[in-house]
């Protein structure tokens, strides 16, 4: 018999010598400008903006993504309750036939919504894509709308996500920060907090009204992963006929797609549920678009917070600074929209060392925008910041809502190439400019938590 | 939910319909609960599952009207009265108004019933 060591000694390397014989070539071609697999082949069929990148395997994707988020609902609570009549009962078939049928396939289907798009998705044996696609078309322009299963279902779980919500100190910081900086469009919560009456706007007859404008041919783009691209475009053109062109010019229209406007600001919330602090600067917006800055992707990675390394704070500036700090947690992001953006400190945590971790934020910024930061380090953000950039691309979560935007809005969709070019561009001039920029702009700051002890603006040092 | 009834098997019959027809309206004139202000399906039990989901998922100026009819009647019944003839349910205003919605779910509940004895041939 083989004893224990030798064999888990010797596996490593045997897997070693497999993967070096299946060629250098393979494992090397992520480096290369056009990727083949990563690329989207962009068609328009029976009317539909469809994209599919062609990934060689068993299984497959497909997702509709449509411009109806909160940005464009017309009354609040109107995309999260869309988000979830979907795969609910349709004209056709029953919500409970539809979930049984999905399981004998064994595909998975989810809906989701961000601040911008609804998006639908369908994760599928590939075999299964003339269904799935049926399947998509039908809860776009089918599904019944039952008063019922808005009152006896999607009330209750709407009632549960906000419970969650409520809870989680720093998601509603970083709604209200998003309020602060945009106020309408952008700055429309993401799901109703506890205390707004959404109710009185909310009936199935409106709802019905709202989808057919939301997922209307002109609003909606259906984004793919999967072995054939040929095949999703003929499948997609022959569901797809069916779905108005435009939605009916009823009472509940989307919103006019208004640019967004930057103000800033400064709300404070009393909360028992924890404390953070959410800092926001106006960022970067997603690639393609006109406001779209990698150096705010790069100076977000240089800040940082949280490490990518097990058991090491990481190179990145305040996770530096709030070594001695236990109990608070800081982060930093931008998040990209499809015309702004906006660069986000998160500080979570105990609310006396908020305080003073949030001070530390701010003075690492104001040393980046005096250009105190090392060469050395921009070079290790800029790394980061690509690598992200790039898989988040590559990821199916954020991908197809990245590509389904962009294609909807009229940008060009996800060039890796081209993003990891226009990333390693970034000098150290350009950080330090946009640092720059943020502290003699206005800053949107939204405390929620324990006010007593959490600081104003002007204790951490920034102008409102 | 229902009774076995030959109902269906007569509007079939066009003929049969147009014999019965005159039964069906005295018959149903004769059961009184017209001129207790009622309609057919404020008679249906309420004690069971099906029932009260439906009433439940009734519009609410149905489900308002429909306590309405229930307390004049039970009133009417107290007092040993009847309606004055104006307030009577007219034959016409006599409609189905849950019998729909309990079909709906009765056709639901058979749905899941259905579904969970399915056998799967591949």
């Amino acid at each position: 018999m083989l004893s224990r060591s030798t064999f888990s000694r010797n596996a490593p390397r045997a897997l070693q010598k497999q993967c070096s014989a299946a060629g250098a070539n393979s494992r090397r071609s992520m480096a290369s400008a056009t990727t083949p697999g990563l690329q989207y082949d962009v068609t328009e069929s029976a009317g539909v903006k469809v994209a599919n990148r062609e990934v060689a395997g068993p299984t497959g994707t497909l997702a509709l993504v449509a411009k109806a988020g909160p940005r464009y609902q017309p009354f609040p609570g109107f995309s999260d309750v869309l988000e979830q009549f979907a795969f609910k009962s349709t004209l056709k078939r029953s919500a409970l036939r539809i979930n049984r049928e999905v399981e004998l396939l064994g595909g998975e289907v989810s809906s989701t919504h961000s601040r911008e798009n609804v998006v639908l998705k369908a994760k599928f044996l590939s075999n299964d894509l003339p269904y799935f696609a049926e399947l998509l078309a039908e809860v776009a322009s089918q599904t019944k709308f039952a008063a019922h299963e808005l009152n006896e279902v999607i009330l209750k779980t709407l009632k549960y996500r906000q419970q969650a919500l409520a809870a989680n100190p720093e998601a509603v910081a970083l709604d209200v920060a998003h309020v602060v900086a945009f106020h309408r469009g952008l700055g429309e919560s993401i799901t109703p907090s506890t205390t707004v009456s959404f109710e009185k706007y909310l009936s199935s007859e409106a709802l019905a009204e709202y989808a057919q404008q939301a997922f209307a041919k002109s609003n909606i783009a259906l984004v793919g992963s999967g072995p054939n691209s040929a095949e999703v475009s003929k499948w997609v053109g022959d569901f797809f006929k069916g779905v108005p062109s435009t939605g009916s010019s009823a009472g509940y229209q989307l919103k006019q797609n208004t640019a967004s406007q930057y103000y800033g600001g400064e709300q404070r919330i009393s909360s028992k549920t924890g404390n953070a602090v959410v800092i926001a600067f106006p960022g970067s917006g997603a690639f393609g678009t006109p406001a779209y800055k990698p150096e705010a992707s790069v100076l977000a990675a240089l800040l940082g917070g949280e490490s990518t390394i097990k058991w090491t704070p990481g190179f990145s500036l305040l996770a530096q600074a709030t070594q001695g700090f236990s109990q608070a947690r800081a982060s930093t992001q931008n998040l990209a929209y499809s015309d702004a953006g906006l660069f986000t400190i998160t500080v979570s945590g105990k609310a006396d060392q908020i305080a003073s971790v949030g001070k530390n934020a701010v003075d690492l910024l104001k040393k980046a925008a005096a250009g105190e930061i090392s060469g050395e380090e921009i070079k290790k953000a800029v790394a980061l910041a690509k690598f992200r950039a790039l898989e988040s691309a590559q990821s199916l979560e954020t991908g197809l809502e990245a590509t389904g935007s962009a294609l909807i809005n009229g940008y060009k969709p996800y060039q890796i190439g081209e993003v990891a070019q226009s990333i390693d561009a970034v000098t150290e001039a350009q950080v330090k400019d946009v640092a720059k920029s943020f502290l003699s702009g206005k800053a949107s700051i939204a405390t929620v938590g324990d006010l007593f002890q959490l600081p104003y603006s002007e204790d951490l040092g920034l102008t409102v | 939910m229902s009774a076995p009834s030959l109902a269906n098997y007569i509007v079939k019959r066009p003929w049969l319909n147009r014999w019965m027809m005159p039964l069906a309206q005295w018959y149903t004139d004769a059961a009184g609960y017209r001129r207790i202000g009622l309609r057919a399906d404020d008679l249906i039990p309420e004690e069971s599952e099906t029932v009260q989901t439906a009433l439940k998922r009734l519009p609410p100026k149905e489900a308002y009207d429909r306590v309405f009819r229930i307390r004049r009647a039970f009133q009417c019944s107290i007092s040993h009265q009847l309606l004055p003839a104006a307030e009577q349910t007219k034959p016409s205003e006599d409609v189905e108004y849950l019998s729909p919605i309990i079909r709906e779910i009765e056709k639901e509940q058979q749905e899941r019933v259905d579904l969970d004895t399915l056998i799967v041939k591949r």
